[in-house]
């Protein structure tokens, strides 16, 4: 059966997570998940706007949910945790009465509140379910071993994500599991690898990023696995600027769960974009191919 | 002196003693300050509060009333506002069939040690009656025009039938016949002084049986004889509505199953003898007058005053078989003939829907019109089958005080109310009341109100099940269906 | 009726802004009302005086005092009334302070409405009857339920007072968590050692009936008067044979049980005495790891047991006992640490409850004494406590603080610092709460003797590195960071109620609090009795309390027995209710849904009627408002009287 969700693919998707959004389309299409991109979406207001004015940050973020609620979906997937975090704030927010009138005043169509956001990870989840992504496994990811890494926002703060545990998260584990790869235990699963403070205190990135790679390499990963464009960019563009502070080469791949699906699932790598990532994952692919021949 | 004109409302308040009270205390000592309003009557427990005293509360001349116990599992008496939360949420939903606003009643539980929610509370629930501000008094209500003419033309629908009725007469009088000798007597029905006029019939021998007739006109619920012959052996025919009766009778244990043999037979409705008086009253001639009647199948004709009459069984039939869900008897020991369908279709009936579709205030003014007639001659609570009181009647009493002697609408009013709450969840609907009715007061429309109230409640439908603990008698711990207001 | 009516200033707490004298001049207006008067405070021994001379003088026939809350001075007015000779019930109060001078200073509505709660006590009282009381006979016998310390010292001081106890514990000994721990504060005396003399003295006193194993199952009745039932549980060990002589575990070939004494740390085996000073001294199998049980065949501990006391087929029996008073000291349980994940309790096998690490350091404990880490054994040197886990945490659902933890984490720093002298300590706290005598003496030793470091702050996250854990948090005092490398990590769990307390309170009919603390009677002024006549409480079964006050509330709950126990016949409370026999007419609505049973049908002259047990009702009126006739009246709170209340308020 065809599931049909809105797709809010955010701005970083046009840009340096595109093939976060290539393999997103990618598996949800063989998955039967029927991703409708809203049009005319735009921009989510992440993460500036709310440090500016809560309502004009929310009505942004209305304004994409109103058009959803125009296609007649009363879903919403999106692979960005903080386009995520504000959709969802800002339909938590609105669910005030007062709030709900002074950002549906900035807009053109009121939201009415009737779509539930979700990351196409919990999508992937709910809607999918691990035992359809194990059944659909082409090439499983036998021998593999996996850091999930699940950045600060995916989960929370709780009470607004509404999604798996906010200290240690297991959905990621589950899929990676599914796809037939050890998942290392990997304690720093929900540590701010530093992505907001990237142009003003690269210092401070290079101590928390740094940090999350040395406790994936110490727990054994040769990969580390991410549901973030922030987190994604920062762990994998940054690994030679952290190799000083941190005294080790890492040279570990950093890859998207959605890229690891698609592989495991047999989907051809134009599809998916391992080419964008800076630490190729090649090395270790063709070693899974290998093993699986 | 009473309350401060242009300043303060009348407010009554009923708190437990255990918890309320002493959040109000506690608030007291916390000096939470709140409106002057509220009046409190220190009661032991939420379960003491009969939902009547809050009626009688608010027909003369309260504003508001605020009921507040223990919080659920924390009554002080274990089960009380258990029993409370059932009554009060009943009330709640009937007090809009009376043409009072449901908010101007709020029942909510505070603890001895919440002082703040207390203080939150009062101020809340005044704050909604300053809104809804004074409330109308029954006694100054007026009818809007037209409203008893819009009423009058509603009655329509479905009716169960099967067109058989002629001959199970004597597969009934068989059937009673060969049980006869084991029985110390068997109720049906006889005709009466006049053709239209059918009357319980009492059999104890074959000649009795004879008596025996069949039809639309057999309008008496035969259970209602049963206490009173409690001890003897009794047969009784039933219709599908007078068989719950019976189960209901079953149920409070005021008869015993071994002592009861239940000739069930099919039905397809029953005249409304009001309606047939206004119909002739109509063409000129009058109740009165009838010389002859006939029950066919097309419907009832009557001879009156020399002439014919036909009316068809849709015009003259009793409100309450329109949508019959029961038509065959519930509980029988002999099943007469073949079933009567069902003419049940999920719908309400008309009469209700005209009750929905007035506001509030036609409600009481609607009330206040037809009570004005009530000569508080007690007909309709003498009819009723499962009136246990009988010469005990609260309504009657110095001790209790309910009601006094004055002849007023409020009274009369509150009379009727008293037997809609003792009946609730146990009123089968049989129609007995409104029946025995000279005045013709559509007393049963109050009572399949809170029917309607209780089925949406509790999923329960009184004198179906033998076995069924009536709902006010009972309570879950967690109530699927009431969510208390939040004030 | 003569009624007298009295309206007191309270001082200035009603005069302030109800202008009393306008009251009581308007109450002379009310039905016969005979008397009005106001006065400075009423319940001083001049103004109950007056009361009485006003009674004697006047004639009165009924009083109506307007002053504070009933609930406040409701006894001490009755009592007066009953010195000048009328009976006490011919009275009732307005509360026209905690409900009127003291809610709000507009001194015109307020001192309207005192006046209608005047009119409204006048118009109740006219309709009040005298009321008197019953006597009923007393079973001297107390159930207590728990055998912590707090029920040791109730059962003791109950015993030693002349009465046979019956003392109930779930478990298969005594000694609760005390037994459990290692010393205690502030003196660092051996738990056990004092404990164990108790417990001895228990199992001793022929006053005392010990039943381990055993829960409460059904409680019927009332004070004086309880039929308790109670599940005594299969141990499948004959405990009259049995001497606790340990051989059966010894040779238990299954040694995978879990060890419920030893909070989980390590395993013991299925036929086991959890600890070596057990009070009652017997073996229990635990069929959930019994090999007998498990595969159906194994037979080991029968064949060892010198007495022959093995029963594989022993059954749960239920027992009855009659008693006039309960006490429950059923304690407490500990925070479950693995809902705060991002310490990683459950995940990280080195991150314990503070009650885990005191198993460590017992002597009697699974590691001898010797602190050794769960997961390797291997001897901590740097041991981080964190305290308030699962106390002061609204988003944990548990605000309250548990009171002892910054006590015991002070003396586990200690004993720490005892057990390996190269040790280093650190706690984080969010305050040091050491109000006790020589408390704060003791955190300060832990501090500036033992070099144990206190770090004001909140840990937030801990995680494995390596063999060890990295606790991060908050120095709030230094506004940084921290990060410390910890061998292991002591979470001071909170104090919770027990799992079972709600369905326990339920069946004793008491009241307990959103956190399933039993609820006390009065929190200053009554503080071990409960709602229910003959219950009363004892520990932290009340709320989380340390070792004295436990034993403290123990004694104090016995005193009460005892009181109790003093008199031969009890007077029973005569606001009960009370059937109209020519007005029932038997229909059983009001049995149907009394909650004590108390109401039982019978035969009066060939027609069934309804009839109140005097000495079962309690007087909650719901037959009152069930009986459609009105002929069951709770007395004192009658359709009438509270009709005569709503009249007053509601006239057109």
């Amino acid at each position: 059966m065809i599931k049909q969700l809105a797709y809010y693919p955010g701005c970083s998707s046009l840009g340096t997570s595109r093939e976060y959004d290539m393999s997103t389309r990618a598996v949800c299409e063989l998955l039967g998940l029927d991703l409708k991109e809203i049009p005319d979406w735009s921009c989510c207001g992440s993460s500036p706007a709310h440090s500016f004015d809560h309502s004009l940050s929310a009505a942004l973020s209305a304004r994409n949910l109103a058009l959803v609620e125009t296609m007649g979906l009363d879903m919403v997937a999106t692979p960005c945790p903080s386009c995520l975090s504000n959709l969802k704030t800002s339909s938590h927010r609105m669910q005030r009465e007062t709030f709900r009138d002074k950002v549906n005043l900035l807009l053109d169509k009121p939201y009415m509140g009737s779509v539930k956001s979700m990351s196409v990870l919990q999508a992937l989840i709910e809607q999918v379910g691990t035992d359809t992504i194990a059944a659909m496994v082409a090439q499983p990811l036998t021998g593999l071993k996996l850091a999930p890494f699940y950045g600060c926002i995916m989960n929370r703060p709780s009470e607004i994500m509404e999604f798996d545990d906010p200290e240690n998260p297991t959905s990621m584990d589950r899929i990676l599991t599914a796809l037939g790869a050890e998942v290392v235990p990997f304690p720093l699963k929900v540590e701010c690898c530093g992505a907001s403070y990237g142009v003003p205190f690269k210092d401070i990135v290079a101590k928390l990023s740094g940090k999350l790679l040395s406790c994936a390499l110490d727990a054994g990963a040769e990969a580390v696995v991410v549901a973030c464009p922030m987190c994604q960019m920062n762990l994998d563009l940054r690994q030679k600027q952290l190799a000083k502070p941190a005294g080790v080469n890492f040279e570990i791949p950093v890859v998207y769960f959605t890229q690891l699906m698609g592989f495991a699932m047999g989907l051809p790598e134009s599809r998916l974009g391992f080419d964008k990532l800076c630490v190729s994952p090649a090395l270790l692919l063709s070693r899974t191919l290998a093993a699986a021949s | 002196m009473s309350v401060l004109t242009g300043k303060e409302l009348r407010i009554v308040g009923f708190l437990c003693n255990w918890c309320s009270y002493g959040g109000a205390d506690t608030a007291g000592v916390g000096r939470f300050v709140q409106p002057t309003d509220l009046r409190i009557i220190r009661v032991p427990c939420s379960g003491r509060i009969d939902p009547l005293f809050i009626v009688k509360a608010l027909l003369n001349g309260a504003d508001g009333v605020l009921v507040s116990g223990c919080h659920p599992r924390d009554c002080h008496y274990s089960q009380g506002n258990f029993y409370a939360r059932r009554r009060l949420e009943v009330l709640k939903h009937f007090l809009p069939v009376l043409g009072i606003d449901p908010a101007r009643f709020e029942y909510t539980w505070v603890s001895a040690s919440e002082a703040q929610r207390w203080q939150k509370v009062v101020s809340s629930f005044t704050e909604r009656i300053h809104k809804l501000g004074p409330a109308s008094r029954l006694e100054n209500t007026a009818l809007p025009d037209g409203l008893e003419k819009r009423f009058a033309a509603i009655a329509s629908g479905e009716l169960p039938s099967d067109g058989k009725a002629a001959t199970r007469l004597e597969e009934l009088k068989d059937r009673i016949h060969e049980f006869l000798p084991d029985l110390d007597i068997v109720i049906g029905w006889q005709r009466g002084f006049d053709a239209l006029h059918n009357t319980p019939l009492f059999m104890r021998s074959a000649e009795d049986l004879e008596k025996l007739v069949w039809g639309p006109l057999n309008i008496h619920n035969t259970a209602t004889y049963l206490p009173s012959l409690r001890g003897k052996k009794v047969g009784v025919v039933v219709k599908g509505c007078d068989s719950r009766s019976v189960v209901e009778l079953l149920q409070e244990k005021l008869v015993d199953r071994e002592n009861i043999v239940v000739f069930g037979m099919p039905c397809s409705g029953i005249v409304d003898l009001s309606k047939i008086d206004r119909a002739l009253r109509e063409r000129g001639t009058g109740i009165g007058r009838v010389q002859a009647a006939e029950c066919g199948e097309k419907g009832v004709t009557i001879k009156a005053g020399g002439q014919e009459y036909r009316f068809a069984m849709e015009e003259v039939a009793a409100d309450k078989c329109f949508h019959c869900e029961y038509p065959n008897a519930v509980l029988a020991d002999h099943l007469i003939g073949n079933a009567s369908p069902s003419s049940s279709n999920g719908k309400i009936s008309r009469q209700l829907a005209a009750f929905d579709a007035m506001s509030l205030q036609e409600r009481m003014a609607y009330w206040r019109s037809q009570m004005d007639r009530c000569i508080r001659c007690h007909a309709c609570r003498n009819a009723c089958p499962l009136c246990v009181c009988k010469d005990h009647c609260i309504a009657q009493s110095r001790d209790p005080h309910w009601i006094s002697q004055e002849d007023t609408i409020t009274e009369k009013l509150m009379f009727q109310v008293v037997h809609a709450v003792h009946t609730a969840g146990r009123c089968t609907e049989c129609g007995e009341c409104e029946r025995a009715c000279p005045m013709d007061i559509p007393i049963l429309a109050m009572k399949r109100q809170m029917n309607r109230a209780i089925r949406e409640l509790f999923e329960y439908k009184a004198g179906t099940d033998p076995e069924a603990v009536p709902p006010l008698l009972a309570f879950q711990a967690e109530e699927k269906n009431i969510h208390e207001g939040v004030l | 009726m003569r009624i007298g009516v009295f309206v007191c200033h309270c001082g200035s707490n009603i005069e302030g802004t109800v202008d009393t004298a306008a009251v009581a001049r308007a109450a002379l207006g009310f039905p016969e009302v005979a008397l009005a008067t106001d006065a400075m405070y009423t319940c001083s021994e001049p103004g109950q005086d007056a009361i009485v001379q006003a009674i004697r003088e006047k004639g009165l026939s009924g009083i109506v005092v307007a002053s504070c809350s009933p609930r406040m001075h409701e006894n001490t007015f009755r009592r007066a009334v009953e010195r000048a000779g009328l009976n006490r019930y011919m009275f009732e109060m307005a509360n026209i302070r905690e409900h009127v001078s003291w809610i709000g200073k507009d001194r015109e509505a307020n001192t309207n409405k005192a006046t209608e709660l005047v009119r409204m006590a006048v118009e109740k009282l006219r309709r009040n009857t005298p009321l008197f009381s019953n006597k009923f006979d007393v079973t001297k016998r107390v159930l207590v339920i728990g055998g912590g310390v707090a029920g040791i010292q109730a059962a003791l001081d109950c015993a030693e007072g002349g009465k046979e106890v019956v003392l109930v514990e779930r478990e298969s000994s005594i000694g609760g968590k005390m037994a459990k721990l290692d010393k205690t504060f502030p003196t660092v005396d051996c738990s056990s050692c004092i404990l164990g003399p108790k417990m001895v003295d228990v199992a001793q006193h022929p006053n005392i009936k010990l039943l381990a194993c055993t829960e409460l199952k059904s409680v019927g009745g009332y004070v004086g008067n309880f039929q308790v039932e109670l599940r005594k549980k299969a141990t499948y060990v004959d405990w009259t044979k049995c001497t606790g002589c340990g051989q059966c575990m010894e040779k238990c070939p299954s040694k995978k049980s879990e060890d419920r004494f030893n909070e989980r740390i390590g395993v013991t085996t299925a036929i086991n005495i959890p600890f070596p000073q057990a009070i009652p001294k017997k073996a229990v199998i635990d069929p959930a790891s019994c090999r007998h049980f498990l595969k159906g065949k194994c037979g080991v501990c029968a064949k060892v047991c010198p007495t022959g006391a093995i029963d594989y087929e022993m059954k749960e029996e239920v027992l009855t006992e009659q008693v006039g008073a309960i006490i429950a000291a059923t304690g407490y349980d500990v925070f479950d640490i693995s809902k705060i994940g991002e310490y990683g309790a459950g995940r990280y096998p080195d991150v314990i409850t503070s009650l885990q690490y005191e198993r460590l350091l017992s002597a009697s404990g699974p590691t001898g004494g010797h602190i050794k880490r769960p997961s390797d054994g291997a001897e901590p040197k740097t041991i981080v406590f964190v305290q308030c886990v699962g106390s002061r945490d609204k988003s944990l659902g548990r605000p309250y603080c548990s009171g002892f933890c910054c006590m015991y984490t002070a003396k586990q720093a200690i004993l720490t610092r005892d057990h390996i002298p190269d040790s280093q300590v650190f706690v984080f706290y969010m305050d040091i709460r050491a109000p006790g005598k020589l408390y704060d003496e003791f955190t300060r030793r832990a501090m500036e003797e033992y070099g144990a470091r206190y770090i004001r702050g909140r840990v937030a996250m801990v995680y494995p590195q390596g063999s060890k854990y990295i606790v991060r948090g908050a120095d709030t005092l230094l506004g940084t960071n921290v990060e410390i490398e910890a061998d292991l990590v002591v979470l001071a769990a909170g104090a919770e109620a027990a799992a079972g307390a709600p369905a326990l309170a339920e069946k004793l009919r008491i009241s307990y609090d959103p956190y399933g603390f039993f609820v006390e009677s009065h929190p200053k002024l009554r503080p071990v009795e409960t709602n229910t006549a003959g219950v009363y409480l004892a520990g932290s079964c009340q709320g989380p309390k340390d070792i004295p006050s436990s034993v403290a509330q123990g004694s104090a709950a016995a005193a009460k027995v005892l009181a109790l126990f003093s008199k031969d016949k009890l007077e029973s409370d005569p606001q009960i209710s009370r059937v109209d026999i020519k007005r029932c007419v038997g229909c059983g609505k009001c049995i149907l849904t009394c909650p004590y049973g108390a109401i039982k049908k019978i035969d009066f002259r060939g027609e069934p009627k309804a009839e109140v047990v005097a000495t079962v009702c309690q007087g909650c009126g719901i037959c009152t408002s069930t009986c459609p006739q009105g002929a069951a009246q709770l007395a004192h709170f009658t359709d009438d009287q509270i009709l005569a209340e709503v009249n007053a308020l509601c006239r057109f």
